[in-house]
């Protein structure tokens, strides 16, 4: 499943799993957007964009277009 | 002296450790051959003194943007030595992000020791942090400081002595050399998946070292973010802090700009008194002493605007404000992060323009640095207040709009459109093709450190200080040599008119002789010389004068004119300036010459020209070259010099 996390549904956690590979991986890498961490989409600048995720333990804040360089997949809830 | 380098991630709380430690030491320095300035102290120790240098906080060493690059070319030695030991800053509640640093870091192979910070916050959101465990995976010693409270301030003193060549987290090919070649320009492949790389590495660290993770976390941050960040709160959020920033600045500097000028006429009086009366007295008094007064005067008001944007950044409001201008600024080919200089704008240019250095995209980062100058300024706002108090009339209304504050806040409003034009412009000219790049942190919010908010502010007005105080003092004193030297005959001739304005008793008859005098020296033959270029813009030889006189910095204005309207020192004020000018009629339509079409006229001259040579001599120093700053000089003064000339003629129909 592809979702991007432009896409994401609010206050529900996602998990990353992917990168897409251009000029901006390495900035969103260092700023810890890496396979495996939890990404949660929290709120909009008004008109929709950018848009705050918290990632691992912080906010940031990302353009749409920025979003969408990231892959996710939901995280499996274990009861 | 031993040298040590602070390192962290933005918002770790370096920068309060930094005054925690260095309490009134601090001075900025230039790196050599740079622009960028670092900032550093002694500390005091028992047994011996360190340099301590504040770096600017970084994610990762493969840094792009004007700031962070300083930190790597002190790590790597570039411009000068490496630093003797470093200290890390670890924001505990974010260890992954933050250990990423240390990883780079450390296969350079300095000895250091850090610092584990917001310990608290972290174990808020349920995250404990085995201390022990981190001091072994880092091989380097760990103390957990709070910054905000002196408890264990004490440790960090310890801290800083401290330090061992630490393990290497993450090892990667020739990190060193690739680090260097990536420094100087080159592109270097495969570094996100050496980070990606990393962060596996970083994992197996925060395995062993958090021990306890889960928890809710929530906090308050996300909820003041509904309200700050929501579609029509956020926005009207947005603009009532802006409001109450200005109103905030007025309203605290009037009292102590009133000191100054209080202490400065008691001084004035002081030295008519002692020393004997000449031309060098004179030169002291209005050459020297006026000069460092118009420096000196605008301090209170910068430094509390800065103040006040500093507790806004400070407390975490200023990011927001750029998370929610992002989308309007990149329209108009700025960023988000244009913000924070634009409001310091306001203050002073000068600050400002250095305050870009945050901006990674080199277009982004030009074109906010050529529209900073287009903010009203506090240098103008004098000039706005005796040109609107000349000619508006306190009790008048224009329709439901109090007609004095209605003209100051339009003068404001045009600079801003005028600025927003600018850069639609400036961007659809420049063909550089960069990615433009948001990708901001949005820190926890929390209550702004007095302490440290007020020396940032105090090192911005410091900038102010140095850059705008010396060129304002030495034309100062060029302008009294203009003003009270003229051809021999002009003066010779204006003398005997004086003498026999004096045989006839006039009772201000010294006056009368200083304004026959300007008008014969340097500075009136300037005046005169350039009043047809500016007779169609409604102005006269004197205002003339003061046009030139301004370009030392705006607000000599004022004082040119009290100098031209020779205004006694006991009433050197906007009112009496004031009378004076009011009583003047325009011989040849009979209107009061300094009516409300002139003011206008003036008053959009001022809004739009670069008329600040401390700004132009920055922006050459950031941009490396004349160019901007020449070009901007001749647009802002074109657009200042239409503008005024349609102000003046649509409102002389009127008025």
């Amino acid at each position: 499943m592809n979702i991007t996390a432009d896409h994401l549904e609010f206050n529900k956690s996602y998990e990353i799993s992917a990168l897409k590979e251009n000029d901006l991986t390495q900035k969103l890498a260092e700023m810890g957007c890496v396979p495996g961490t939890e990404i949660m989409k929290l709120y909009t600048a008004p008109g929709g964009d950018p848009i705050a995720f918290r990632i691992d333990s912080y906010i940031l804040g990302l353009r749409k277009s920025e979003a969408e360089n990231i892959f996710v997949i939901p995280t499996v809830v274990e009861n | 002296m031993k040298k040590i380098a602070l390192i962290g991630n933005p918002n770790c709380g370096k920068s309060t450790l930094f005054n925690r430690l260095t309490g009134l030491s601090q001075k900025t320095s230039n790196l050599p051959g740079t622009t960028v300035e670092t900032t550093s102290g002694i500390v005091k120790l028992k047994t011996s003194d360190l340099e301590l240098i504040d770096l600017p906080g970084i994610y990762s060493l493969f840094a792009q943007a004007e700031d962070e690059r300083l930190v790597v070319s002190t790590l790597i030695g570039i411009d000068s030595e490496k630093p003797d030991a470093i200290v890390y800053i670890l924001d505990g509640s974010n260890l992954r992000r933050n250990l990423l640093l240390v990883s780079q870091v450390a296969e350079l192979g300095i000895p250091a020791s850090c610092i584990l910070t917001m310990a608290d916050t972290a174990k808020r959101r349920h995250i404990e942090i085995n201390v022990d465990a981190l001091q072994t995976e880092l091989g380097i010693p760990v103390t957990v400081v709070n910054p905000r409270s002196d408890t264990n301030i004490q440790n960090a003193f310890e801290s800083l002595q401290n330090h061992k060549v630490g393990n290497t987290i993450s090892l990667n090919d020739q990190f060193e050399t690739r680090l260097k070649r990536f420094y100087l320009g080159n592109k270097e492949r495969g570094l996100s998946e050496e980070t990606l790389k990393r962060y596996r590495d970083i994992e197996q660290v925060v395995k062993k070292v958090i021990v306890n993770s889960d928890g809710k976390k929530r906090n308050n941050t996300i909820n003041i973010d509904k309200y700050v960040t929501h579609p029509i709160l956020g926005i009207l959020i947005f603009f009532f802090v802006m409001m109450a920033l200005f109103q905030g600045v007025f309203y605290l500097a009037d009292a102590p700009m009133g000191w100054i000028e209080n202490g400065f006429a008691w001084f004035k009086t002081m030295l008519d008194e002692t020393l004997p009366s000449g031309m060098w007295s004179d030169f002291v008094k209005d050459g020297i002493f006026s000069g460092i007064e118009g420096v000196i005067v605008f301090v209170p008001q910068i430094f509390i605007l800065f103040f006040l944007i500093g507790l806004l950044e400070d407390s975490g409001y200023m990011v927001r404000a750029s998370f929610i201008t992002d989308r309007i600024m990149r329209k108009i080919g700025l960023n988000g992060r244009s913000i924070i200089p634009l409001v310091g704008g306001f203050a002073c240019a000068i600050p400002s323009i250095m305050a870009t250095r945050s901006i990674k995209n080199k277009r982004e980062r030009l074109i906010t640095m050529l529209v900073v100058p287009l903010m009203s300024c506090s240098a103008r706002l004098p000039v706005y207040v005796l040109l609107i108090s000349l000619a508006v009339p306190v009790s008048r209304f224009w329709g439901p709009f109090h007609a004095q504050s209605f003209v100051m806040t339009s003068a404001y409003f045009a600079g801003i459109v005028v600025a927003l034009i600018f850069a639609v412009l400036f961007n659809f000219f420049n063909k550089t093709k960069e990615k433009s790049e948001f990708v901001l942190e949005l820190p926890t919010y929390q209550s702004p450190r007095i302490q440290t908010v007020i020396s940032q502010a105090w090192i911005k007005c410091r900038s102010f200080l140095t850059e705008a105080g010396k060129v304002i003092i030495i034309i100062s004193m060029v302008l009294w040599g203009l003003s009270n030297f003229g051809p021999k005959t002009a003066m010779d001739k204006a003398r005997s008119e004086a003498k026999i304005v004096a045989a006839l008793g006039s009772p201000d008859s010294s006056q009368i002789e200083q304004s026959l005098k300007l008008e014969a020296s340097y500075a009136g033959h300037i005046g005169k010389f350039i009043e047809p270029a500016i007779t169609p813009l409604g102005y006269d030889w004197k205002t003339g004068i003061a046009l030139i006189t301004s370009f030392v910095a705006r607000e000599v204005f004022v004082g040119t004119m009290s100098t031209l309207f020779q205004t006694p020192d006991n009433d050197k004020n906007v009112i009496g300036i004031r009378k004076k000018m009011q009583a003047e009629i325009n011989p040849t339509n009979g209107k009061p010459l300094y009516g409300i079409p002139y003011a206008i006229s003036l008053i959009f001259f001022y809004a739009f020209a670069l008329q600040c040579v401390s700004t132009m001599a920055v922006m050459k120093k950031e941009t490396g070259s004349w160019y901007w700053p020449v070009m901007l000089f001749f647009i802002y003064g074109g657009i200042a010099y239409l503008s005024a000339f349609a102000a003046y003629n649509i409102f002389n129909l009127y008025f």
